[in-house]
This record gives C-alpha cells, sequence and structure tokens, in this order.
C-alpha cells in the first residue's frame, strides 16, 4: 500500500457498492486496486483485451465464456462498479441476513451465483440451456479429446436426465435441481473475498 | 450394517442363531486353551525312527547304548512343529468366526459396535487361557503390532482415501492433527504431574513420577487411533466432511505422536530437555512428516510406472501393489519417519495410475485383499487388546487412572473448541458447534496407544505397569463408552448423515465447469486461492505425469468421459437384465457377469443395443418387478473406502432412471431399424478356461484369438464378452454366455467400459461392431488346445477387437 493506495472516497461508488454488494471496505479497495491494475490504459473501464490479458484465462476452458461474462452484449466497456458487482456473486454467503422482504435476491446467495452460472451456459438469454449450447460447453471443455459423436451422446444423455418437462432443454429450475447435492456456497466461493 | 444383519437372518433362524454363535466361541476358545498346554508337553517323533536305524548298526564302540527298536509310528503327534503357525491360524480363525457370529444376532450388531463385541470376547479368551492355567502369549507383541497387524488397516484406508473432500480440508485436518495433538501431549503430561505432586504429605508412588515421563505418558494417550476411529465411524454413516475430518487426523497425527515420542523417549533418561532439543524437535517433526510423504510418494510413483508394464503378466498386478505400499512402510520405519503417513501417501499417489492401468480383475483383487486383511487385522488387534488386558501386571492407581480419563476428555474438548474458533476464521464452510462436538467425541484412543506403552522399557520407566492401566482404561473408556454412545448421539442431534448419493452426469458436467469458471474468476482477481492451485496440478498432471505413469491409450482420456461411460455401463446392466428377465429365466441375471462388457471407442450413439421387444404395459410392470429383486449389484469404484459397506447401494436410480430407460429402449427400437447389421456389441472373444471350454463344447469353429497375436494389440482381450448375435430379422437378440459360472461379484465394469472405451483409438469407424459371422480364416493357430493355457493369465483390461464371433449358436 503506497502513497497511490485509494482509500474509499476515490473510489467511484464506492459508499454505494458497499451497501449493494456487501462486501466491507478493505475488499473494495483491494478490487480497485485489482481494476486499476487491469486497466492498462487507465481510462477508468475495462475493455475485453484488458481481460484477456490476464495469464492463465486464455488457458481455461471456458476462458472466452467468462470474459463474455462481464461484458454483456452491447456493452463494450466495464466500469468498476459492474467489475465488483460480478465478482459479488462469488461472496461466500452470509448465514444470517436479515431478509428484507422487498430486497431483491441477493448476489452471493445460493440462488444467485447458480443464477450467475446458468447465464454463463445460456449465451442467448433465453432462459433455457438447449442441446446445442450445451454441446458448446462440452466441446470447449473436452476439446479435441473427444470425438463428436461422444459428445453428442453426453449432450444427450445429460439433457435426458434433467429434463423435467420434456422440452429438451434444461431450464434454470432443473439446472438447480441437477446441483441440489453439491454444495454450491462452498463450490462457488472463492474464500479471498471475505 | 443392520440392514445386511436383516437381510441375511431369515426369520426362522432366529431361535438357534445366538445358540450357534455362543457354541461356536466356547468350541473355539476351548480348543485354544487345549492346544496351548500340548506344545510344552509333546516332544519331536521325527528323530525316533533314525536313531534307532543307526543304533542298530552300530555295535562296536564303547558305551554305546543298545536302543530298543521301537515299531515304527504309524501315527504321531508332533504338535510343536507347526505350533507357532497353528496358533495364529487359530488366532486368525476366531476372529472370523467372531465377526461372523456378530451378525448373525441381528440386534446386537446394531446396539453394540463392533469393536467392543470384540474386545469383550478378547477378555474372554484371554480369560479362559489365563483359568487354563496356560501363560497367555505376549499376542499384543509391539513388533507384531506394528510390522504386521497395522500396515494392512493403514494401507486400506489410504488406498481407498476419498482424495478430493481430504485435500479441500487438509489445512484443517493439520491443524487438529498436528496442533491438536501437541496441545493434548504438553495439557495432559503437564497437568498430570502437577496432579501427581499434589499431594505432599502423603507420598506415594506417584511421586516418582517425573516431568518428562508425564510428557511422554501425555504423548502416547493423545493422539487419536485410526484403527478405533475407522471402526466405530464406519458404522454411523456420518457424512463426509466430519468423517474425513476426524479420519484425516487420525492417521496424520501419527507423525506427531513418533516425534514427541522419540523425543521424550530419548530425553528421559537424561532428565532434561534443552531449547536445543526443542528445537531439534520441530526440525524433527519435519524431518519426520515430510520424509514419511516422500518415502511414500516415491515407492508409490515406482509401483505406477511398474504397472504400466504389467499388461503381460496380470496375475501379479495386485502383488506390485501391496509389496510396494509394504516396502515404503517399512522404509519410513527403518529411518524412524511416520510409517503410517508413508503408507497413506504411497497408496494416494499410486491409485490413480495403478488403476488405469491394472485390469478389471485385478482391482477387485487389491480392493478385496485389502478389505479383508484390514478387516482381519481390526478383528485381531480388538481381540488381543482384551487379551492383553487380561494378561497384563495392573498397577490400580485410582489417582492416576481417574485424572488421566478426565483430562483426556477436557483435553480433546478444549483443543477441538479452541481450534475450531480459529480455523473457522479461514474456512468458507464453517464448522458448527454439532460438528464441533462429533469431532471432540470422535476422538478415540486404541491399540496403538497401548503398543507404545507396551515399548517402553521398564528401567526407565518404573511406572510402566500403571501407565499401560491407565491406557487400557482410556481406551476401554473410549471405546465402550464414546463408541456405544455415539450412534444414538448422531442420531438425537440430528447431523447430517452421509448422502448416498450417486452422481449424474449433470452433476459432474456441472462441477466442472464450475471449476473452471472458478480458476478463471480467481484469475482475474488475481487470487492463487485453491482452484488455481488444484487446476495447475491438474494440468501439470495431465501434461507430464500421466504420460509417464499409464501405459498407452488411457492417458489421454478426460475425466468425463470416463464417468460418461461408467453410467453408461451401469445402464447397459441394467438394460440387459430387464431385457433378459423378459425373454430368460430368473436364474440368468445372477450367473450373468457383466464382467467385460467392451465398446469400442467411441461409444456409439447407441450404447449398448440391445433388441428389444415392444413394450406393453404388462410388460413394463414385469420389468420393473424384475430390475428391483435382480438387479446385480453394481459397485461404484468411488465409494470403496468404507470397509463395511463395499457394496453399494443396489438400486439407488429410482423411476427417473427407469423412465429414462424406458424411453431409451422405445429410442433403440426405432434406431435399429434403420441401421442394418450393425448391432453394437461388446468385442472380445473370451479368454478365460470357462469361456474357451464353453467356446470348444459349443462346437463352433470359434475364432479364439489369444493376447499376443491381435493386430497391434498390446493389451489382451477380455474374458467373458458378451456377445450378441445379429439375427436375420430386424430384432436383434441377446445371446448370453450361460456356461461361464463367473463369480456373480465385481461388477466394476464401469472401469473396464472406461478402459475400452478409449483403448481403441485406431479404430476410427465403429462403435461396438459385430460383422456378421463370415471371416476369413483368422489365427489360424489359434485354436490350438494348448494355447488355453494362455486363458489362466489375465488378459487384461481391454480388448482391442476388429470383430467378433458368437460362439453360442
Amino acid at each position: 500500500m503506497g502513497s497511490s493506495s485509494s482509500n474509499m472516497n476515490n473510489i467511484p461508488d464506492g459508499q454505494q457498492l458497499l451497501q449493494e454488494t456487501g462486501f466491507s471496505a478493505a475488499h473494495i479497495v483491494r478490487l480497485y486496486e485489482r481494476f486499476e491494475f487491469l486497466d492498462k490504459d487507465n481510462t477508468g473501464h475495462l475493455r475485453p483485451e484488458d481481460l484477456e490479458t490476464v495469464p492463465d484465462l486464455d488457458k481455461n476452458p471456458i476462458g472466452a465464456r467468462i470474459i463474455g461474462a462481464f461484458f454483456p452484449p452491447g456493452k463494450e466497456t466495464l466500469d468498476f462498479g459492474s467489475f465488483v458487482r460480478i465478482l459479488a456473486h462469488f461472496r461466500p454467503a452470509d448465514s444470517n441476513r436479515a431478509r428484507d422482504g422487498a430486497q431483491q435476491e441477493p448476489a452471493n446467495s445460493t440462488t444467485g451465483k447458480l443464477r450467475f452460472a446458468f447465464q454463463l451456459y445460456d449465451q442467448d438469454g433465453d432462459g433455457k440451456i438447449s442441446r446445442d449450447e450445451l454441446l458448446q460447453v462440452l466441446r470447449s471443455m473436452l476439446g479435441l479429446q473427444v470425438t463428436e459423436e461422444q459428445l453428442q451422446c453426453i449432450a444427450e444423455r445429460a439433457i435426458q436426465e434433467a429434463d423435467a418437462d420434456k422440452d429438451d432443454a434444461i431450464s434454470f429450475d432443473e439446472f438447480r435441481k441437477s446441483l441440489e447435492k453439491v454444495d454450491i456456497d462452498h463450490k462457488m466461493s472463492i474464500s479471498f473475498l471475505r | 450394517m443392520t440392514s445386511r444383519t436383516g437381510s441375511h437372518s431369515p426369520a426362522g433362524f432366529g431361535k438357534s442363531l445366538p445358540e450357534r454363535g455362543l457354541l461356536l466361541l466356547v468350541v473355539l476358545v476351548l480348543l485354544e486353551g487345549s492346544v496351548l498346554p500340548h506344545g510344552a508337553a509333546s516332544s519331536p517323533d521325527t528323530s525316533h525312527h533314525t536313531k534307532a536305524g543307526n543304533g542298530a548298526g552300530n555295535g562296536t564302540g564303547n558305551g554305546t547304548v543298545k536302543i530298543a527298536k521301537k515299531a515304527f509310528p504309524v501315527l504321531s503327534l508332533d504338535y510343536h512343529h507347526i505350533q507357532t503357525p497353528f496358533e495364529i491360524s487359530l488366532w486368525v480363525l476366531l476372529a472370523s468366526l467372531m465377526k461372523l457370529g456378530f451378525h448373525l444376532i441381528p440386534r446386537l450388531s446394531g446396539i453394540v459396535p463392533e469393536s467392543c463385541l470384540l474386545i469383550v470376547v478378547g477378555l474372554m479368551v484371554g480369560g479362559l487361557i489365563k483359568l487354563a492355567g496356560e501363560k497367555v502369549p505376549p499376542v499384543l507383541d509391539s513388533q507384531f503390532f506394528f510390522l504386521c497387524l497395522l500396515p494392512p488397516i493403514i494401507l486400506d484406508a489410504g488406498y481407498f482415501l476419498p482424495i478430493r473432500p481430504f485435500m479441500e480440508n487438509l489445512g484443517t485436518i493439520l491443524i487438529f492433527a498436528v496442533v491438536g495433538t501437541l496441545w493434548n501431549a504438553f495439557f495432559i503430561g503437564g497437568l498430570l504431574y502437577a496432579v501427581c505432586q499434589i499431594q505432599p504429605n502423603n507420598p506415594s508412588n506417584l511421586h516418582q513420577l517425573e516431568l518428562l515421563p508425564c510428557l511422554l505418558f501425555g504423548s502416547i494417550i493423545s493422539a487419536v487411533d485410526p484403527v478405533a476411529v475407522l471402526a466405530v465411524f464406519e458404522e454411523i454413516h456420518i457424512n463426509e466432511l466430519l468423517h474425513i475430518l476426524v479420519f484425516g487426523e487420525s492417521l496424520l497425527n501419527d507423525a506427531v505422536t513418533v516425534v514427541l515420542y522419540h523425543l521424550f523417549e530419548e530425553f528421559s533418561a537424561v532428565g532434561s530437555v534443552t531449547v536445543l532439543d526443542g528445537v531439534l524437535g520441530i526440525i524433527s517433526f519435519l524431518v519426520v512428516a515430510c520424509g514419511g510423504v516422500l518415502v511414500g510418494a516415491i515407492y508409490g510413483i515406482l509401483a505406477a510406472f511398474t504397472s504400466r508394464f504389467t499388461s503381460h503378466t496380470r496375475v501379479i498386478e495386485p502383488l506390485f501393489v501391496f509389496v510396494y505400499s509394504y516396502m515404503a512402510y517399512l522404509s519410513a520405519e527403518m529411518f524412524h519417519l511416520s510409517g503410517i503417513m508413508a503408507l497413506i501417501a504411497c497408496g494416494a499417489v499410486m491409485r490413480p495410475y495403478v488403476e488405469a492401468n491394472i485390469s478389471h480383475k485385478s482391482h477387485t483383487t487389491i480392493k478385496y485383499f485389502l478389505k479383508m486383511w484390514s478387516s482381519v487385522s481390526e478383528t485381531l488387534i480388538f481381540i488381543f487388546l482384551g487379551v492383553a488386558t487380561v494378561d497384563g501386571q495392573h498397577d490400580w492407581n485410582w489417582t492416576f487412572v481417574t485424572v488421566t480419563v478426565i483430562l483426556c476428555l477436557v483435553a480433546r474438548v478444549i483443543g477441538v473448541v479452541g481450534l475450531t474458533y480459529m480455523i473457522n476464521k479461514f474456512r468458507i464452510v464453517k464448522l458448527t458447534t454439532k460438528d464441533q462436538f462429533i469431532i471432540a467425541y470422535g476422538g478415540l484412543r486404541g491399540a496403538i496407544a497401548f503398543s507404545l506403552g507396551f515399548l517402553l522399557k521398564k528401567e526407565l520407566f518404573p511406572l510402566r505397569e500403571m501407565f499401560l492401566t491407565a491406557i487400557i482404561t482410556v481406551i476401554f473408556f473410549t471405546v465402550f463408552v464414546q463408541g456405544m454412545t455415539i450412534k444414538p448421539l448422531v442420531e438425537l442431534l440430528a447431523v447430517k448423515k452421509k448422502q448416498e448419493a450417486k452422481r449424474s452426469i449433470n452433476e459432474e458436467i456441472h462441477t466442472q465447469f464450475l471449476d473452471h469458471l472458478l480458476t478463471g474468476i480467481e484469475d482475474i482477481c488475481g487470487h492463487y486461492g485453491h482452484h488455481h492451485w488444484k487446476d495447475k496440478l491438474n494440468r501439470f498432471n495431465k501434461k507430464y505425469v500421466k504420460k509417464c505413469l499409464i501405459a498407452g491409450e488411457r492417458s489421454k482420456e478426460p475425466q468425463l468421459i470416463a464417468f460418461y461411460h461408467k453410467m453408461e455401463m451401469k445402464q447397459a446392466i441394467e438394460l440387459v437384465e430387464s431385457g433378459g428377465g423378459v425373454k430368460m429365466p430368473s436364474s440368468i441375471p445372477s450367473t450373468v457377469s457383466m464382467q467385460n462388457i467392451q465398446p469400442k471407442k467411441p461409444p456409439p450413439a447407441k450404447p449398448v443395443e440391445r433388441a428389444l421387444p415392444q413394450l406393453p404395459k404388462g410388460r413394463e410392470e414385469e420389468i420393473r418387478k424384475i430390475l428391483r429383486s435382480n438387479l446385480q449389484r453394481t459397485r461404484q469404484r468411488l465409494r470403496s473406502y468404507n470397509r463395511h459397506t463395499l457394496v453399494a447401494d443396489p438400486y439407488e436410480d429410482g423411476l427417473g432412471d427407469l423412465l429414462i430407460k424406458k424411453q431409451r429402449m422405445i429410442e433403440l427400437e426405432k434406431k435399429i431399424k434403420d441401421m442394418n447389421n450393425y448391432l453394437t456389441v461388446p468385442a472380445a472373444p473370451p479368454d478365460s478356461p470357462t469361456m474357451c471350454r464353453a467356446r470348444l463344447a459349443s462346437g463352433k469353429d470359434t475364432d479364439f484369438k489369444p493376447a499376443q497375436q491381435q493386430k497391434g494389440n498390446t493389451i489382451g482381450p477380455d474374458p467373458q464378452a458378451y456377445h450378441t448375435k445379429s439375427v436375420s430379422d430386424s430384432v436383434p437378440a441377446i445371446q448370453v454366455d450361460l456356461a461361464s459360472p463367473q463369480s456373480p461379484d465385481s461388477v466394476n465394469m464401469m472401469d473396464e467400459f472406461r478402459r475400452a472405451g478409449q483403448q481403441q483409438q485406431q479404430q476410427e469407424d465403429q462403435g461396438l461392431m459385430m460383422r456378421p459371422p463370415s471371416r476369413p480364416g483368422e489365427a489360424d493357430g489359434a485354436r490350438d488346445p494348448q494355447k488355453l493355457t494362455r486363458c489362466l493369465s489375465d488378459p487384461g483390461p481391454s480388448a482391442d477387437e476388429e470383430e467378433d464371433e458368437p460362439f453360442l449358436p
């Protein structure tokens, strides 16, 4: 933390982000430092190319998708607020939040996390994971090691297993149901963000 | 366990079984008691007749005693000759029969954990031997214990250790193991010393007790014992997290125990410990722990590497696993490193690679041998504990013993609570109070503590008997009281139980997806967390290690495909059984061994074509019933670490899967009509003796190809392959080899399937293929009956078959 360290006042919307995302001030500061690090040309915005420079992300099978999640279609730039809001999904869930009825489902609840993951599958945003979308994901994860037929089989089986309403696609509820045995809170949390 | 006993003891037997069990017990014990005196009394008869022969010819010489010629002994008793092995076998037999006996008495095994019962049996046997006036054999001789009884249990635990939860909780486990044990040792040792000193007016022999022996005693008694934990926890089916925490702790604290024990033992003679010694102790601890793991890992890698080349000698594959592991243990013990950690490391390191290389049968062999040995070992340990209790000279000192017991409990509770408070700051999934209670309550002491106490030298530790008494009391207390009450407590507190869950393919896909996602997010945040390192390790593993240690093509298979194959395999089995139920007599499913269904790569879009007739409503019901009653138990490889539940639950699928199957079958039908002549069929010509016999008996010109003769095949075909034959009409049928009485157990097909699946990278075009029978004479020499001898060797995990022929008409 040198002289250029930011405190909450320098961060745009800092206080609001504190409220909204539930991060602590230290976290917001840390994330802001990371944001500035990634923002090589200091425009205060991130572009896809900035994220692509992150090491190891290119080796990640779904790296492109993840970057795409930060930049929803139509938006070319990412400001700090959006950056933090997306990362808020990965905060470990609070066990004792006072549930305000009118308040929206917090981003880091299990549902929020799952919804984020779902959106990564569902690229066209129709609320369902179609067979093609599933195939695309499988293709990117398994790559050249398997044949197309195998991928088809797997996708076929996955849809058969999960599809309760027989629409040949996986809706969000079906998605959630198939993951009910997995501890999402544990799996989709980054402990650093605490 | 209760469910198994319930199923095994039919109602009619109820009355006679407890009596039977007791009768067996009494008989055996009497046998033991009576056999032992003979050891002293019998004289070696073997030398008699030779002497008689010599004596007769030796007429000259002074003082030659004329040995009267005896009748040639037709039947003689020479117990001495075979005494040791005989007694050992008798003990093992006793242990095993006890195990049998407990399960025959239905309600008992539900209430009382097996370990308690075994200790009681040991007490009885010891008592009987003593009553018979014989000297109780020093059964829990530390040498025997540490070198023979303990390794199988630890190897079993290490080989089947669930790596994922272990690694995820490694930090927590290490803190409990290291810091917790240290805390326990010093707390108990220090406070004991203080208590022993508090009665200045009343000099008792307690006052002789110095600080260092106290600390030594503390270190012996503070370690949670893996054998006891395993024995008790396996029966209560607690959730995976708690199980791995307590169990992992019990394994890893061995390093601490070793170091503390040696440290205090060394310096008890001297009488003081300096700071330098303390520092050396810490360094020693690191050396012991890391050294142990390193030794284990080296042997593990050697074993994995060796297994890469065993494709031609499958029969001795399990031997490599056992011998390398045992040598790892012995090597570590040689350097006074932690043998337990070496064994765990060896098993855990070698497992993924060895399993990719060895054949299906070897895998089964390894699994069953490990379970068997560890089961027998555990039984013997508890029985011997009982016997040794009766035998030892005890020095009961009320103060010492009760204070020890109380301190153990208190230390454990404080330790767990304190450490959890600190650990929870770093954990994502916090440990609740309930969890903490179970962890504290599950800190059982066992035979390791006793053996370590037994090793103490009397000269250095005059109060050795008192120590042993106290150790035994603590062991009894923890095993009986805590062991018996933990099950009702778990129920009472409604602690989460183990989820007997089958992973669906969706779960698998999504979990992998989430792993990648989290890794990516961590990279973006610049946070090198858990996922990051796991990902790096996986990539390193895939790139370098797998290539070295895994034979052939299997090194490239992604995990998802393996998983998918497993599922398909299981479904294939179920489909066949349901289809089989329609067509074949009900006795078939038990002899049907799904051993080696081999799909070729790629697994076809129609995985296992069983052409089934149309399914009218009535049939569906029938199929459901058949499925429920005859479903062969499919063992899931992933869940083998629980000795008592070696067999996974057979019918877990539920209705949803059934519907999928039904849909599948209907689809298959449609697809079959489109195909002509191509059936997906498991490929390999069978090689096993029974299959060979069957083939030859069936009189067909079968195409027997021994392993070596197949094209480009380094790994032989599998026996017991399944064959279907194409029938001329559009409805193919399933043929099952009725003549092969393969043992109905071990249906680890999935592995077979998996391995077979990627094996054939050469053959792109097929699924499971079977061309019509007209083939040019291939492998003519194969029909040489001498080749039958090759049947005997296990040909290997997968077959590389182009085509196949049905061998049943």
